[in-house]
Formats: structure tokens, sequence, C-alpha cells
């Protein structure tokens, strides 16, 4: 008897330990719960959306509640979990998510779903109007790094690392070799991408390193990645080749938040404010005007933008050919111009 | 030898060397009787403890020390069920597998804080490098570019070997995984002997965690062990509860994920995925081909009552 009753006490507290904990909120606060299945302090996707959620939530007085490292099975089940708590928003950073925030919006009509990465053509989808697709322009994106990358590399081949094969991921992809083929075209340079390889998941940080050694082998010498922990698994790798060979020659472009000195390799930032976004979703919620829309991020409404360059490594020159590429992006003139219109 | 060859081989190296301590884990729960599919979440915690210790004492030999105590830590709650309270063992391990990465997680989150950056500890430095060795030569990267954990590891694969066949203790430690009643017969301390299996499965797959974080990735992320408790399952099964078998094993599957990795990257007409199944699919089939004769422990995932007939 005593050890079934000791049995289930131990079952009992190993259960509880694995509940998750929600926070109580007055009737009157208004909460925001996100949905994340990479971490939160990973020093990348998870992290940057994370801070977006609470800086738009300080500007608005709102809660905020979080569940991170999810698997791909629980994203509906833990929707629903926040929608239960009726809580007023629901973040879901990632194309990931659609189609789980798409079922639980039919089902939650009351509620708001702001899906970072949407589709543009996601909104339309939701039955009762209640979901909004926050979108940052993944072809500016790639061009941002891509730009950098064109000047820098001194091989002609550049690397991409992506997490899922996800829409945005593949315009990131498209837009970075563009971008790089343009512009080293502009300075007398060729330029080749690799293939992207996808590491499947978000957290496999040594699957990253596997792949930038490999990537590296095949010539690689300027990486961008969108897979979050993954990309700080390459980061470590081209740390250590450039340790090897006793100079800074293999760089990384990262992104979304600014991560300049995080890594001796890395030698500018893609970055993207999407508390931006997330606070006009929330002020759309208060007025009672939410849904149905898709907010654009770009680098013209300030949402996007170029992270500091490392200046020990990046020439002078570069530096300002950089930012005039910049600013041509910020024109509408880049490429000229004529590329404005597919980035839209 | 060609450098996708090269290449390749030593990337197999490198994600095998996990592999090894989680499946010596499992081998010696095994042999004792105790099948523990908790080596995931066993794993899990070892990884952020050793993490953490080689973060703030800024030795990763003391990590792993930490990863292997705090395996043996969550592995007794294991024991406890399953051999005092003659628990189920596969409950009890996918309990393990549910519980210790949230522990995990809570503890990081509670040390770094939400939303923090990517927190860096300093590696094991390899041989090569305490040697001063500068050569790129293949061998010399084969065999000297690894960190000391890779040769305790192929060490404890042979002492386990000599201990399982070649002494009185290990014959006996066998005798309780095949029917643990003729060895209480013979004044074998069965339920110490399970227990002593804990000890030595939680610590073995703490340093398997350790190792991801001490010796391979700077950093801790969550879910960072990313199934290779559940690949040690079938590493054992592979290498037929032997040490030589589960290395093969364990080299097997690491030169697959290699070999997926390299793939993608000269492959440009079939989709990823069909590379990131390798691993899976080379696992099916070689434990479809190997599983037709058992070989395992006869009384394996069988709880041990003292008192019953």
């Amino acid at each position: 008897m005593n050890r079934k009753l000791i049995a289930m006490v131990v079952t009992g507290a190993m259960i509880a330990s694995m509940a998750p904990t929600f926070t109580a909120h007055a009737d009157d606060t208004r909460t925001v719960a996100m949905i994340c299945d990479s971490s939160i302090s990973d020093g990348g996707w998870g992290m940057a959306c994370y801070n977006a959620m609470i800086d738009a939530a300080e500007k608005t007085g709102w809660e905020t509640m979080y569940s991170d490292s999810i698997a791909q099975s629980a994203y509906y089940d833990t929707i629903v979990s926040y929608c239960d708590l009726d809580v007023d928003m629901i973040y879901a950073p990632g194309n990931q998510y659609t189609d789980a925030v798409l079922q639980a919006a039919e089902e939650y009509p009351d509620i708001a779903f702001a899906l970072l990465n949407g589709g543009a053509d996601t909104p339309e989808k939701a039955v009762n109007g209640n979901v909004s697709s926050l979108l940052p322009n993944a072809t500016q994106i790639g061009w941002i790094a891509g730009a950098l990358a064109g000047l820098m590399s001194e091989s002609g081949t550049i690397a991409f690392i992506g997490g899922m094969e996800l829409d945005t991921t593949l315009a990131k992809y498209a837009g970075y070799g563009e971008a790089a083929a343009f512009v080293a075209e502009e300075n007398g340079k060729t330029i080749s991408v690799l293939d992207p390889v996808y590491s499947g998941d978000f957290s496999a940080s040594d699957k990253g390193l596997e792949f930038a050694k490999a990537m590296m082998d095949q010539g690689a010498d300027v990486f961008f990645g969108d897979a979050s922990a993954v990309d700080s698994g390459a980061r470590q790798a081209i740390d250590e080749a450039n340790e090897a060979n006793g100079a800074i020659k293999v760089y990384d472009i990262a992104q979304p938040a600014d991560l300049l000195g995080q890594n001796d390799c890395v030698i500018g930032s893609q970055v993207t404010d999407n508390s931006v976004l997330i606070e006009l979703s929330m002020k759309a919620v208060e007025e009672g005007t939410f849904g149905g829309e898709t907010l654009y991020g770009t680098l013209q409404n300030g949402v996007l933008s170029a992270g500091e360059l490392n200046k020990d490594v990046v020439p002078e020159d570069v530096q300002a050919k950089y930012a005039e590429y910049i600013q041509q992006m910020v024109d509408g003139t880049f490429m000229g111009g004529a590329a404005e219109t597919e980035a839209e | 030898m060609g450098s996708f060859m090269a290449n390749l081989i030593l990337a197999s190296v490198r994600m095998a060397s996990p592999l090894i301590f989680l499946s010596l884990a499992e081998l010696y729960s095994q042999r004792a009787g105790l099948v523990n599919i908790g080596i995931e979440g066993i794993a899990a915690i070892g990884s952020l403890t050793g993490f953490l210790i080689s973060l703030i004492t800024g030795n990763p030999f003391l990590g792993v020390l930490a990863g292997a105590l705090a395996g043996i830590a969550v592995n007794m709650i294991f024991a406890y069920a399953t051999i005092s309270l003659c628990a189920e063992q596969i409950v009890y391990g996918m309990a393990i597998n549910i519980f210790a990465p949230a522990l995990a997680a809570f503890i990081y989150r509670v040390y770094f804080g939400s939303g923090s950056e990517l927190v860096q500890a300093g590696l094991m430095g390899t041989l090569k490098s305490m040697l001063g060795i500068k050569s790129n030569n293949f061998l010399v990267n084969l065999f000297l570019d690894q960190t000391p954990m890779v040769y305790l590891a192929y060490i404890l694969i042979i002492l386990t070997a000599i201990y399982f066949t070649r002494t009185k203790s290990g014959l006996n430690y066998k005798a309780v995984g095949e029917y643990p009643k003729a060895a209480a017969t013979l004044g074998i301390n069965v339920i110490g002997i399970k227990y002593l299996s804990c000890v030595i499965c939680g610590a073995l797959a703490g340093i398997g965690g350790a190792y991801l974080t001490t010796c391979y990735s700077k950093t801790y992320v969550d879910g960072n062990v990313a199934g290779r408790g559940f690949i040690a399952l079938a590493a054992v099964i592979f290498g037929r509860w032997s040490s030589a078998g589960v290395l093969i094993a364990c080299l097997f599957f690491g030169f697959c994920d290699a070999l997926q990795i390299r793939l993608q990257l000269v492959n440009n007409t079939l989709p990823y995925q069909f590379f990131q199944m390798i691993p899976y699919v080379a696992t099916i089939v070689v434990l479809a081909l190997i599983g037709a004769k058992k070989a395992g422990p006869k009384s394996s995932g069988q709880p041990y009552r003292k008192e019953e007939r």
C-alpha cells in the first residue's frame, strides 16, 4: 500500500512539474500569448520574436504569456490551451503555424490571431476574419544580407542554411542570391550560391555546425541563415575555421536581431523590428478593427533594417558601398528598381 | 583520400561520439534487466548541467562530472520506481523523457532569464590543440583532433567488453539481467546490481548529454539531444547487446547522419526531406534485419520481486 502511495505521489509530482504555468491576469488587462517551436533564449529567431512581443506589450500595457520549444504536434493544442484561458490575442511567429492558427481561429472567433510570416492570403482563409498576417518582406531581408555577401565574398561562393523549407525561407534565399549576384557583378565579381540546406528543426545547433563545415569544404566564405539556433552552430564552426587559419576570412550575416559581437565571424546583421507590427495588432484589437488584413514590414516603414557592421573586418569602402545599396533598397531603386515590384 | 570521404569520416566520428556514451548507458541498464527509455531525458539534464558548470567554472571537465552526477540523480527516480516499487519500466522511462527536458528548460530559464541572448561556454580542447600540432593531415585529424572524452568513449567500449566477458563480476551482472531468481540463489545481490546499473546508466547518459555542450557545441538549446537517446536504444539492439556491436551501430548511425548532411549539398533535384530520412530508414532496415533473432537479456523489462515464486 505504502509503495503504491509513494508511486502515486512521485508520478503526481512529475506530472505537476510538466504542466505549463499560466499567470492569472486582471479582467481589465489585455493579454497576448506567444507560441514558439524554438527556444526564446536561442539568440536568434525565438529570442527576437519574444523580445518584440515584450517591447510591444510594454508600450501598450498588455500582459504576456508564452510557450516555447513546443513540438509540431503540439502547435494546435498549445494555442487552444491559451484560447481556453481567454487571452485576447495569440501571437504565432512563423509560417509553420498557419494550419494550427486557422483551425483554432475557426473555433475561437472572439480571439485575435496574429501570424508573423503568415502568407499574404492567409487572413482571407480565416472564416471568422480574426486572423492577420504580419509579414516582414522576406525578399528584402534576403537583399540586405545578399548585398553584404556579394561585397565581402572573395571565394565567389556563398551559403544559406534553413531550418525548414518555408515560403518565407525560400523567398529569403532567393533575395539573398539575387542581391549577392547583382552587387558582385557591379563590383567586377561573380557569385554563386550553394543550394540551400535544411536542418529540419530550429534547435539542432550541431547540425548547423556540420552544415557549415561541409559548406566551407565547398568553398563558401559568407553564410546567412534562417534557422535560429542552427545558425549559432554554423557560427561556431566558422569561428573555429577562422581560428585555425589565423584570420577572419569566412563571415556570417546574422538575423533577425543585431548580433554583432556575439561571434567573431559576424560581420553584420539583418534586423527585423517585429514589435512595430505586434503593437499595431494590439491597437487594432483594442479598437475592435483587428483581422482580415496583412501588415507588411519593409525597409520603407522601418520594420526592416541593416544592423551595425563589424568595422574591424568590413573595409571602409565596402561599408560605404553597402550603405549606398541599403539606401537604394529604401528608395526602391535597388537593381534598377525592377525588383521592387517582385519584393512587394 | 578525397576530401569528401575524409570529411565524411571525420564527421561520422564526431557525430557518433555522444551516441557511444548514451548507448553504453542503455547497455548497462539492459544487461541488468532494466529497459530504460528515459536516456533522452537524462541526457537533456546532463547537457544543461554540463553547460552550466562549464560556464560557471570555466572547466569543461567539471561540467562533464556534474553532468554525470545530474544523470545519476535523475535516474534514481527511475531506479526507485522500477526496482523498489516494481513499477512499469517503459512508463517511467517515458515520464523521465518528459520531466527531465522540462526541468532543464526551467532551470535554464530561471538562471538566464527569458529572451536572453545566446550564452556560449568554452569547449574542451582537442589532443591536437593541446600538443600544439598544426598539421591538417587526415590521419592526424582523425586520431588527434578529438577531445579526451572521445578517447574515453572508446576506452569504455573496450573495458565494457572485458567486464562482461572476462570478469566474474561482469558475469554476475549479466546473470541478473538473464535470470535474476537463479542469480539470487547463487548469493548475487540482485537489487544491489540493479541499482548499480542505474548509477552507471545515469552517469553515462549524463556524460553523453554533457558531451554535447562541453565538447561539441558551445551553446545549450532546449532539445539539443535531438533524439539521440532513442537512437541509442536502437544501437543497443543493433549491436546485439555487446559493446563491440554498440560501437559499430553508433559509427553506422553517425555515418548516416553525416552522409545526409553532405548529400543535401551535392544534390539539387531530390527534396531535402529524402536525405533527412536516411538515418531513420537505415535504423528501421537494420532493426528489421537484426531483430529476427533476439539476443537480449531474458528478463529485460520485467520487474524483479524477491518474494515472488
